[in-house]
């Protein structure tokens, strides 16, 4: 059992915003509930899938955000709850179901939770996904609180029955990984049937057949369900005023800025002059409620991340009713008081709001400041994002780096998401030249490969994950193959969807409820398409390369090199250390012609250390993981591996 | 005082080498540290060395190169600029009685002494080219027998002393070595102590240079015969003596392709244009085909240890030996004079010679004087 379903009704708990989340939706009686790993979103259908031991919770990890979303919807069109999560750039994945959906509308609850990343903490995009509810036209909550997090989500389902529409639950990386306490609501005892009803009245929203035409007598009932949600959120509790009557500025915020407005204002003791209004639910916004708060004062500001969506929708109400409220001063995004790109914090807030109301506030004394910074840059040890010991993506870029470099024909590797995104840095040999989407490391591949005939006669390599080998990259290697272009793909097999926590994927042999599952392996799949298949042990090292150069020289068509070896912090190799590992100080040369430390300086792995006043190389026993792959670079067989019994 | 460091290392061999096309992938910087690797036929400088001096720019053979140092070193006289560098002696000669029926080019000599020399221990072991297809291999034998299997001129640059670095490493000395004459000059260098080291020794028992007029880039080449014959099926490949002014190639089935040599000169490497050496003129035993002569070998005598393996080898029935006539001889001073005054303009005429002796990094150092004469 876990305390998300056994406190009950009043209890309070100290949860993390996703864990609001999921007892949320487990309020809710939610049946069916799918995504893709991603964070900050993974958290909630990791501890779904906990307590998915009741006969009326069914939980997935999907292929991809698109597969997770139509899993979900057939939940929804057979009258269960159901819920969909992702990080923000899935939403992107998932939006051309997204816009069919929201065509042909939904019947069981159906909420999408989107779990973005503003500032990009552990993305490569600060992708918006609110613009997905205005341009699809569907309804977009946020929680301000963690508290709201939870109340939301259960609210949402009853908004998605009552609309038949999918309502969108947008959380922010500090909503969903922070924590704060919650009260518990009561956990449903209803039990759901499921049954798909599709031979009443074709255009019947609960009978008929569930499509998104005619196109437009549906576009304008999807309409009808924005005009409702409207009428809904105008006397929505989730959209709060807390302040004077009249103030001097009015502060329209939403989500985790809520949090940094609320403490700026407390901090700069602007309670008397600023109103806060927080809106829960930001598309459509309440024009109503709106022009009711825009009436105490002339002074706007609007705080939010990333983009201004608030901010814009705000200004069309503002001046749609201009004649009845009058003319607004709006201070935001767009007149550069508050910053369009990274996250927000209480700081940025303070700045702004001392900026328009006059306050003289000094957050921190210059020369504080500089001492702190100046500490700061003489103490702190330069250090750079690395793979951790014992990775096999190290030996892997190693490898592949030395391919390209050998031969010599200014060869080059598309990348695309996972912890080998790090390999457009030194801890991956510099070896990824463009970065983009899941999958699209392969796709970029087959097009360059297809450039010959305009000159281009420099190698084409892609690199992928296993798990991003299911989401994104058949249909570019089935692209590849059948357009005949001549590129290698690297499948970095770690065994996992290493990067988000070892969430099962497709290839593997059970799935998030730990059942057994037919893996589905890669090597079969890409012969299949067409593909000449090598397979490959990345802590091989000079095999690998004469592997991959091979390959790069084999102008066929596509060869599909798969590196197979779990990642160094999975559970099958955790705390397992296959030798112990140490440097025969006689032997190490370290800075000498020949060497020029080239384990420490040039290999990189963080279990190997540089004694500067030995001028030795020294294995650090606490976090090497005994891979034994240093002992294989060592140019003078200094670094000695015995093989742990 | 600061001693002040004069950087020749990796980042220097890779600006006025790599970058400037002048290498001929010989091997000298290959495989004496994990940041150089031959593939193909190429050199690839895998990351960035911070050694200060490195034995890859110390060996090789295309940059900073002072001949009279390397010419005092080997002969103990100043380099002089002579046609075919110094030598005691040129002969005409063949391989012996004792060595029939071998795969060889012309005489087959080079083969015949490098076997002698390892059958009689005078080498431990030989650093030779063996070559699979087009592609060439540097190979480290030890047995006799194994040299006649890397018999036959390959045309192809190698990277024959990476092998060299590897048998070094490994503790060998008293190495043979079958190069050309980048190879031979790197190997010269090595055998001088550049970086005087305190534990150097020179590794060497038995030099024996090529003639060499160009090599052929591996990365060329194959793709140019792909389709006209069967690569790995190539038996012998052959350059008649002028005036024929092509190359024959060789199939195992008795199928002949000739190419005009005016096509296989467009896949010499940029490196060979600069080279002033035909002759390998910093060996003990240069050898070369003889003018007229296509199962005939011209044979210098530079050093008293490589006559010493001649005179024994001839009189073992290793070799036969004969005098070179005069009117060859003039022939091969004349081709080896051109040669070298084609690549020292070429070399002067683009500022890469160092006639004043201080740190200015270029492919030759020369005297000033010497330099006049050979390329008035």
């Amino acid at each position: 059992m876990s305390y998300l379903t056994d406190e009950k009704e009043g209890a309070s708990c100290l949860v993390m915003g996703n864990e609001a989340i999921v007892r949320g939706a487990l309020e809710a009686g939610v049946n069916v509930a799918s995504g893709y790993p991603g964070t900050p979103s993974s958290e909630i259908i990791e501890n779904l899938s906990k307590v998915a031991k009741e006969p009326n919770l069914y939980v997935e990890w999907s292929v991809n955000e698109k597969v997770a979303l139509e899993v979900a919807a057939a939940a929804s069109f057979s009258r269960l709850r159901a819920l969909c999560v992702m990080k923000q750039n899935g939403v992107n994945v998932a939006s051309d179901f997204l816009l069919h959906l929201a065509g042909s509308g939904t019947r069981g609850g159906f909420v999408m939770v989107t779990c973005d990343d503003p500032g990009a903490l552990s993305s490569v995009n600060e992708g918006e996904s609110r613009f997905f509810a205005r341009l699809l036209e569907i309804p977009l909550l946020e929680p301000g609180n963690f508290q709201e997090a939870k109340d939301m989500t259960k609210w949402a389902f009853d908004l998605s029955e009552e609309l038949r529409q999918i309502v969108v639950v947008r959380s922010v990386t500090r909503m969903s990984h922070a924590s704060g306490n919650i009260t518990y609501g009561r956990l449903p005892a209803e039990k759901r049937r499921a049954e798909f009803r599709f031979d009443g009245f074709a255009l019947d929203p609960d009978e008929g057949i569930i499509i998104s035409a005619p196109v437009a007598w549906k576009h304008q009932q999807q309409q009808e369900k924005i005009r409702k949600a409207r009428e809904i959120f105008e006397g929505c509790p989730f959209n709060t005023y807390e302040g004077p009557e009249r103030p001097d500025l009015l502060l329209i915020t939403s989500s985790a800025c809520y949090l940094y407005s609320r403490e700026a204002v407390n901090v700069l003791g602007a309670e008397d002059r600023v109103g806060l209004l927080k809106m829960g639910t930001t598309w459509p916004l309440p024009p109503k409620l709106l022009a009711k708060h825009l009436s105490r004062t002339d002074k706007v500001m609007i705080v939010e991340e990333v983009l201004p969506f608030l901010e814009e929708n705000v200004k069309i109400l503002a001046a749609e009713q201009a004649a009845e409220i009058g003319v607004k001063t709006f201070y935001g995004k767009n007149d550069g008081t508050i910053p369009m790109t990274g996250e927000m914090n209480p700081d940025l807030v303070i700045a702004a709001l001392s900026s328009v109301l006059g306050i003289d506030y000094v957050p921190v004394p210059e020369e504080y400041g500089r001492e702190a910074q100046a500490s700061v840059i003489a103490r702190a040890p330069n250090r750079e994002q690395v793979f951790c010991p014992g990775c096999p993506h190290r030996a892997s870029f190693f490898s592949i780096h030395n391919a390209l470099e050998m031969d010599n024909r200014q060869g080059f590797v598309c990348g695309d998401i996972g912890c080998y995104t790090m390999a457009i840095g030194s801890t991956g040999f510099n070896t990824l030249k463009t970065l983009h989407s899941m999958g699209s490391g392969a796709g970029i591949a087959s097009g360059f490969g297809k450039l010959g005939q305009f000159g281009m006669d420099q190698p084409i390599l892609a690199v992928c994950g296993d798990s991003t080998f299911y989401h994104a990259v058949i249909p570019a290697l089935v692209n590849a193959v059948h357009n005949r272009s001549n590129i290698t793909l690297v499948v970095l097999d770690n065994s996992g969807t290493a990067m988000t926590g070892f969430q099962p994927h497709p290839g593997l042999d059970h799935n998030v409820l730990g059942e057994a599952v037919p893996p589905i392996d890669i090597a079969r799949i890409c012969e299949g398409i067409g593909a000449r298949v090598e397979i490959r042990d990345p802590f091989d090292l000079e095999g690998t390369r004469e592997t991959l150069n091979e390959l790069i020289e084999d102008t066929s068509g596509v060869k599909v090199l798969i590196m197979r070896k779990a990642c160094a912090l999975s559970p099958q190799r955790k705390n397992k250390k296959d030798y112990t590992v140490h440097v025969d100080e006689t032997i190490c040369i370290g800075e000498e012609c020949g060497c020029g430390r080239f384990c420490t300086r040039i290999f990189g792995c963080p279990g190997l250390i540089w004694n500067a006043e030995k001028q030795k190389a020294e294995i650090d026993e606490v976090i090497c993981v005994g891979c034994g792959v240093c002992a294989d670079i060592c140019p003078q067989g200094a670094i000695k591996r015995e093989e742990v019994a | 005082m600061e001693k002040r460091v004069i950087r020749r290392g990796q980042e220097e061999l890779k600006k006025y080498v790599l970058d400037a096309r002048l290498c001929t992938g010989c091997g000298a910087c290959i495989d004496l540290c994990p940041y150089h690797r031959s593939h193909r036929g190429k050199t690839a400088v895998l990351f960035p060395c911070v050694v200060d001096e490195g034995r890859c720019f110390a060996y090789c053979p295309k940059v900073d190169v002072d001949l009279d140092m390397v010419s005092r070193h080997l002969f103990g006289r100043p380099y002089d600029g002579n046609p075919l560098g110094s030598y005691q002696s040129i002969s005409a000669t063949r391989a012996g009685g004792r060595l029939k029926n071998v795969a060889s080019q012309a005489g087959g000599v080079v083969s015949a002494l490098m076997y002698f020399a390892l059958e009689k221990r005078y080498v431990s072991g030989a650093v030779l080219t063996d070559r699979r297809g087009l592609l060439p291999l540097p190979r480290f034998v030890t047995v006799p027998q194994d040299v006649l299997a890397c018999a036959a001129s390959k045309y192809t640059a190698a990277p024959t002393l990476s092998a060299l670095n590897q048998a070094v490493e490994k503790g060998h000395r008293n190495i043979g070595l079958v190069g050309t004459p980048c190879q031979v000059l790197a190997a010269a260098l090595m055998s001088s102590n550049p970086l005087k080291a305190d534990d150097c020794v020179n590794p060497f028992g038995l030099v024996i240079g090529l003639f060499c007029t160009w090599a052929i880039d591996f990365r060329l080449f194959e793709p140019f015969l792909a389709g006209r014959i069967e690569i790995d099926r190539i038996r012998k490949i052959d350059i008649p003596p002028p005036p024929s002014e092509i190359m024959e190639v060789f199939g195992d089935s008795g199928t002949k392709l000739e190419i005009p040599l005016n096509e296989i000169r467009e896949l010499v490497p940029n490196g060979c244009s600069y080279c002033i050496d035909m002759t390998s003129e910093f060996s003990d035993l240069s050898v070369g085909v003889m003018e007229g002569h296509p199962d005939m070998n011209t044979l210098i005598i530079r050093t008293d240890r490589g006559r010493r393996i001649v005179e024994e080898a001839a009189q073992e029935g290793y070799l036969t030996l004969s005098a070179l006539p005069e009117e060859n001889r003039e022939h091969l001073i004349w081709a080896a004079g051109n040669k070298k005054k084609r690549g020292l303009s070429k070399a002067r005429g683009e500022g890469m010679i160092n006639t004043q002796g201080n740190e200015t990094k270029s492919y030759l150092r020369i005297s000033a004087e010497i330099l006049e004469g050979l390329t008035a």
